[in-house]
């Protein structure tokens, strides 16, 4: 997600945005006023929904907490705007790191539920308290001053409305941009992926919740001391819909979706206050009735929102290609004698079902070790123990002569082991290179704030140029740019690969990268690996097609029955009288 | 009577070519809440606009009339846009307190006078910069908690059971009949809570019961005052029960049905008109009022009747304010304001007697002690 | 507090979550099959009471006319899906199941409503009128989308949950109906009031759960519905019609919906908006179901009802503070007890 693809159509953008309180009808002004408050909350929608994938409906009661900060603190005791908006932000930040600890535990379906569960409690809560005046609300909110300007009439107030919103989406979009941003891509739907490259997806959605509650406390912020009055309709969870429909309808996947749904959303309702009494009559009530409609053809013909669309329309500038930069520091590789991996007796039970029966076997520094059984053998449970997917029940796996038995996959993944995964788990919108960067995440250190407030240049560089390296490693060159989503599943595969490859692992686990794929790509894929072997890479591969193994690998581990049954080079194996009796029955 | 719309979603060349209104008409600027929780209030005062005339003074009136949903933020947007796109010279609403609340900052900033539709005395109270162009039609809240405080001295009450809304109306009607209360020598000895669409009062009504007031009252707007009501009778509460002006419409009475006979509230006089005295001041204008809406819209409203005064007062503000400017210009709502601030009218409701301390200007004629007989509404003498 | 007040209160509890239990199960039930958050199914509930006032008072409930609109549309979507794919020759059978079988209904109870027919004859009519209308519902705005992500399912729900009030607001006006109880007696067991209104709600929201139950184990359609649900391109694969199960689906709920609505009428006033917040706590229930398991949805809507009452008791002002709140823990320890399959979107 990059800037819009042309800065022209930015800077037009802003000029026209800056000229609007200086000819258009003051109407006009009012309206940008509330569809740049509308953004700001749009935009921490956007990131917590449309990419991370928590749906939240409760960023209305956000606004309300900074709306109601300000507003209790300037009229009861004559604090500063500006100190009540820092008190306002401490205390929303509290109380979403509190909410989002409880709610963002929950999985699925809950979180949005809770989400409702507490906007509605908190509107109820603004309503009857006393001081902060009830359902009648607290009115003579003091105008804002910014340097000796009394920011109260509209316009002026429009500039400051607009200049922090375009500040929000500023920061937001470097944040998307960068390592914790293509971490917060991967939370929807990836998680299993995203902790494999040892990112703390607990952590993370907790920080995304809070960003998107500090926005939403900015825009109450502002709102109390444009209105100059607040009561606790505007926070009630209806409120909170709207955000959520502003963030779908104009593109929960993109910053720029959040401006243009609030825009469309507001301009919609005051032309259809306009002309549908012109057109019904003044007896009827169907401004309700025409926009919900709309609203369902909108999305029938547009999924994905309105901004897509506009996206298409504008120029596209084609990315330059990565700049070189000094790579990142190397893991340190003291070779030392004996196996890479360990796997001592190793025991994986479900309750009565003995899965891995007390399995050993090792693979060696630099070779390509096959794992194959027929179905049902254990080789899926075995690599989940070995990459940390699945506990032991008994046993261990040594790697480097450490124990790794029951370490997380984050844990893994930091000590050298990187993997694939069965099913492709990219994130099909966003590019190879992105995808393949997310592999470096543990070779960096910027957080959210380093982010959001582009001063990860340098890292981002080196992290990006370190990708480049090795897509060009995996030979994916020209498809860097590409959407990862867009390429044939034999090249998704090999993209994992290099995703892999940018953690800089010494071992590489690879579950049935030939599946699904065509002979040609077969044949590509056993080239690689052949070619990471010769640079030194230990490769671990479960596989079921034995053309594919044969020709391949170094030595094979043939399991059935959560067992070992025969362990050799692949031309023995091919011979072993019990692989044959397993695989096919008797012998003739 | 409609201006011609103009569709803001095109560009600025284009809103400056589609006309807007005419300069030398009036305009006034309508928001209610049509939609939304306090739609029961709007939807009358919406139809009352239907039977205005469209001129005051000799001068052509345009009426813009605007939905806010019962929203804050809606009602605070449609003033604006009223006084800035549709340049009235006066704005009429809203239906609710916090609505007219939020829209007094947009009526302060232009200098456009306001006449609001809604209960609570806030709105107009203290005399300050602020109210100063703003003014109000409905009985203010602590004129009606006093009749009924006083209802209720005559009949001997010693304690009193509140229930009512959980929004600014039932908020506000507590504070006044405390208020009222204690001047009566009444105590309030429990205060409840309910939404209008909650599905049952049991546990609020159990709790008033145990309380074990000589009276309860029902601070509700519309239908929903109808459902503490029910669960009362059906506990056998055996004491009285009052209710606010809120609840002085036809939909109350077909809701309430048997259970509500029995039950006191103030209300505006035009509610019983026909059971006035002919010397009653007011029943002459209630009673044009009523015949029309009723001949139209079928039943009457006592909300509706709100918007019709604010016509009255305009009807003779405007042309006072005539003599001294042109409409559409500042010089005329600073007159306009004036004129109102002295105005002096019958209404439907009641007698209009305003200064610069009191921009509401009724008193005891406002107001009628209203009994549920029969399942009619029943003047008490 | 004392024992009496305590059962009264625990009846009051119990019967309103016998009808968010229904609600509840409407939703796990259109969650399931379709990956729809049907926010809507609570503009049923209140449609359900206000057409059942309005055949009451003799008149044809406006809900007809959205029957007849929606029937158009829905044949004139049919006619062009057709037209299209090139089969005009199924045209003539679709035509009469989407847009003939709702003109009859409508018909049908428009005739009838002026005749004032006794209560239970009037129940069947509004259950009729609902149940066709969810079908159609389905058709119209969500079919086009049935392959979109739950997000978006989940706008178009909140889109049409505003088209559906507005609707509400013109055909039923502002001020709210109640109906007539099925039996206003009731009488004392043990020192404790009940009434046979309650028992009646409780009894026949059991009886509604039971005839479900069955529905979904014993025939064919139901297995179907739960074949879709499992599975929906498994079920496909072995010609179970998405469409298909998606428009019983509805049906179903909005049977369910229009029958809460018709228990509620008799307790408390119904308002052309009232759906929302009684959707919101049927929704509750559902998702201490997990929006899977129909029992726990059930005794979470129950929950939430006994959870209401009470705290209605204690302190009414904060009841709503306290029902959601005490929501949230509950939450917790559910999505930590259950398993959760990550949705690959």
């Amino acid at each position: 997600m990059k800037w819009l693809g042309s800065r022209a159509a930015f800077a037009v953008f802003v000029a026209v945005l800056a000229v609007v309180p200086q000819v258009a009808p003051a109407f006009w002004v009012t309206l940008g006023n509330y569809i740049g408050l509308y953004s700001i909350v749009a935009l921490g929608l956007v990131l917590l929904t449309g990419v991370a994938g928590q749906t939240s409906f409760g960023q209305a009661a956000f606004v309300g907490l900074g709306a109601y900060t300000t507003a209790y603190l300037t009229t009861k005791y004559g604090t500063s705007p500006w100190l009540a908006l820092v008190i306002g932000m401490v205390i929303t930040a509290a109380v979403a790191l509190f909410l989002g600890f409880i709610t963002l535990r929950m999985k699925g379906h809950y979180l949005p539920l809770a989400t409702i569960a507490w906007g509605i409690s908190l509107f109820y809560v603004f309503g009857n308290l006393e001081m902060l005046g009830g359902h009648t609300g607290m009115s003579g909110i003091p105008a804002l001053s910014f340097a000796g300007f009394e920011l109260k009439s509209e316009n002026r107030y429009y500039y400051l409305i607009w200049t922090i919103t375009l500040a929000s989406l500023w920061a937001t979009n470097n944040l998307l941009d960068s390592r914790p941003g293509r971490a917060i891509r991967a939370l929807k739907g990836r998680l299993e992926m995203a902790e494999a490259f040892g990112v703390d997806a607990a952590r993370l959605k907790i920080v995304v919740f809070v960003y998107a509650a500090l926005l939403a406390c900015i825009s109450g912020w502002l709102y109390a001391h444009l209105q100059r009055f607040v009561n606790p309709t505007p926070f009630f969870i209806t409120q909170g819909i709207e955000y959520l429909f502003m963030a779908v309808v104009g593109g929960a996947g993109s910053v720029w979706g959040a401006v243009l749904g609030a825009t469309v959303i507001t301009l919609l309702k005051q032309v259809l206050q306009d002309v549908l009494p012109w057109m019904f009559g003044r007896s009827g009530n169907f401004e309700l009735i025409v926009f919900g409609i709309l609203m369902i053809l909108l999305l029938q013909f547009a999924r994905d929102g309105l901004w897509p669309w506009i996206e298409r329309i504008l120029p596209r500038r084609t990315p330059p290609p990565v700049p070189p930069a000094e790579p990142l520091p190397a893991r340190e590789r003291a070779t030392r004698a004996g196996p890479l991996l360990e796997v001592r007796k190793a025991r994986k039970q479900f309750g009565g079902l003995v899965a891995v029966n007390d399995l050993s076997f090792e693979i060696r520094p630099g070779e390509i070790l096959g794992l194959i059984g027929p179905n049902g053998a254990g080789k899926s449970t075995t690599f989940s123990l070995i990459s940390g997917a699945a506990a032991l029940t008994s046993g261990d796996i040594r790697f480097r002569g450490e124990s790794i038995g029951g370490e997380p996959p984050y844990e893994i993944a930091r000590r050298g082991i990187g993997r694939t995964f069965q099913h492709v788990k990219l994130i099909p919108q966003m590019t190879v290179l992105d995808n393949v960067a997310l592999g470096a995440y543990l070779r960096g250190g910027s957080g959210i704030v380093r982010a959001a407030l582009a001063l990860d240049g340098a890292e981002e560089t080196r992290i990006k140029a370190e990708a480049a390296r090795a897509i060009a490693r995996v030979g994916l060159t020209e498809h860097t740019f590409d959407a990862a989503g867009s390429l044939p599943l034999g090249k998704q595969r090999i993209v994992e690969i290099a995703r892999a490859l940018a953690a800089d692992p010494m071992l590489l686990l690879l579950d049935e990268p030939a599946a699904g794929l065509r002979f040609l790509e077969k044949q590509e894929l056993a080239a690689l690996l052949r070619s990471l072997k010769s640079d030194g890479m230990t490769v671990l591969l479960v596989e079921h097609d034995m053309d594919f193994v044969m020709g391949l690998t170094d030595r094979l581990v043939v399991m059935d029955f959560g067992e070992k049954l025969a362990e050799g080079q692949p031309a023995d194996i091919q011979r072993n009288a019990a692989v044959l009796e397993a695989y096919l029955g008797s012998v003739v | 009577m409609n201006r011609v719309p103009t569709l803001r979603a095109l560009g600025a060349a284009l809103a400056i070519v589609l006309a807007g209104p005419a300069a030398a008409d009036i305009n006034i600027g309508v928001t209610l809440a049509t939609t939304g929780p306090a739609a029961s209030l709007g939807i009358p005062q919406k139809n009352t606009i239907e039977l205005l005339p469209t001129t005051i003074g000799g001068e052509k009136v345009n009426w813009i009339v605007l939905d806010d949903a019962s929203d804050t933020t809606k009602a605070l947007t449609n003033a604006r846009k009223l006084i800035s796109e549709d340049k009235v010279d006066v704005i009429v609403g809203s239906s609710t307190t916090p609505n007219s609340l939020a829209m007094r900052e947009a009526a302060v900033d232009s200098g456009t006078p306001m006449i609001s539709l809604a209960a609570s005395a806030a709105i107009i109270n203290p005399t300050d910069p602020k109210t100063r162009w703003v003014f109000k039609t409905p009985q203010n809240d602590a004129l009606m908690a006093d009749a009924v405080a006083v209802s209720m001295k005559a009949n001997g009450i010693k304690t009193l059971g509140y229930i009512g809304f959980a929004d600014a109306y039932g908020d506000g009607w507590l504070a006044e009949i405390k208020r009222s209360a204690q001047t009566a020598g009444i105590k309030v000895v429990a205060e409840e809570k309910y939404n209008r669409n909650d599905p049952s009062v049991t546990g609020q009504v159990l709790k008033l019961i145990s309380a074990n007031p000589d009276a309860v009252l029902i601070g509700a707007a519309g239908t929903p005052g109808a459902t503490p009501v029910k669960e009362l009778v059906a506990r056998n509460y055996k004491g009285k029960i009052y209710q606010t002006h809120g609840v002085a419409n036809p939909d109350f009475l077909r809701v309430v049905g048997k259970d509500g006979n029995g039950q006191i509230l103030p209300a505006g006089p035009m509610l019983v008109f026909e059971q006035l005295p002919d010397s009653n001041e007011v029943k002459k204008t209630a009673a044009e009022y009523v015949v029309k809406y009723e001949q139209k819209f079928g039943t009457r409203s006592t909300f509706g009747g709100h918007v019709y005064d604010a016509y009255i007062l305009l009807s003779k503000a405007i042309p006072e304010a005539l003599k001294k400017a042109k409409p559409g210009t500042k010089e005329f709502r600073a007159a306009l304001r004036d004129a109102l601030e002295n105005s002096n009218v019958t209404g439907t409701h009641g007698v209009f007697v305003m200064n610069a301390n009191d921009h509401n200007g009724l008193d005891n004629r406002a107001r009628v002690m209203v009994k549920v007989e029969n399942e009619k509404w029943v003047l008490v003498k | 507090m004392d024992l009496s007040i305590a059962a009264l209160l625990a009846q009051d509890g119990i019967t309103n979550g016998a009808i968010y239990a229904l609600l509840a199960l409407a939703l796990v039930l259109v969650f399931t099959v379709t990956r729809i958050v049907w926010i809507p199914a609570g503009e049923f509930v209140a449609w359900g009471t206000l057409t059942l006032a309005g055949l009451q008072t003799g008149v044809a409930p406006g809900t007809l006319k959205v029957l007849v609109g929606m029937a158009v549309i829905a044949g004139l979507m049919e006619a062009w899906g057709c037209i299209r794919r090139g089969q005009a020759g199924r045209l003539p059978r679709r035509l009469a199941a989407w847009t003939g079988v709702p003109m009859v209904v409508a018909a049908l109870v428009w005739w009838l409503a002026p005749m004032q027919l006794p209560l239970p004859v009037q129940v069947l009519l509004t259950l009729v009128t609902m149940t066709t209308l969810g079908p159609l519902l389905y058709r119209v705005a969500y079919q086009p989308l049935a392959e979109a992500s739950v997000l978006v399912l989940l706008i178009v729900s909140v889109a049409l949950h505003f088209t559906l009030v507005g609707l509400g607001l013109w055909f039923f006006g502002a001020e709210g109906s109640r109906t007539p109880a099925f039996s206003s007696t009731s009488f004392t067991l043990g020192g404790v009031n009940i009434s046979v209104q309650s028992l009646l709600v409780v009894a026949s929201s059991l009886a509604l759960i039971g005839a479900l139950a069955l529905f979904f184990g014993r025939t064919l359609y139901g297995k179907a519905l739960r074949a879709t649900a499992v599975n929906r391109a498994g079920a496909r694969l072995v010609g179970i019609s998405p469409d298909f199960a998606g428009a019983l689906t509805f049906a179903l709920a909005a049977l369910l919906c229009g029958f809460s609505g018709v228990l509620i009428g008799p307790i408390t006033t119904v308002y052309y908006d009232s759906g929302f917040l009684v959707g919101l706590k049927g929704f509750v229930g559902a998702i201490i179901g997990g929006l899977s398991s129909y029992p726990i949805a059930a005794a979470g809507a129950l929950l939430v009802g006994l959870i209401e009452s009470f705290s209605s008791f204690w302190a009414s002002a904060f009841k709503e503070v306290i029902v959601f709140t005490l929501i949230i823990p509950v939450l917790l320890w559910r999505s930590l007890t259950t398993t959760h399959h990550e949705e690959d979107e």
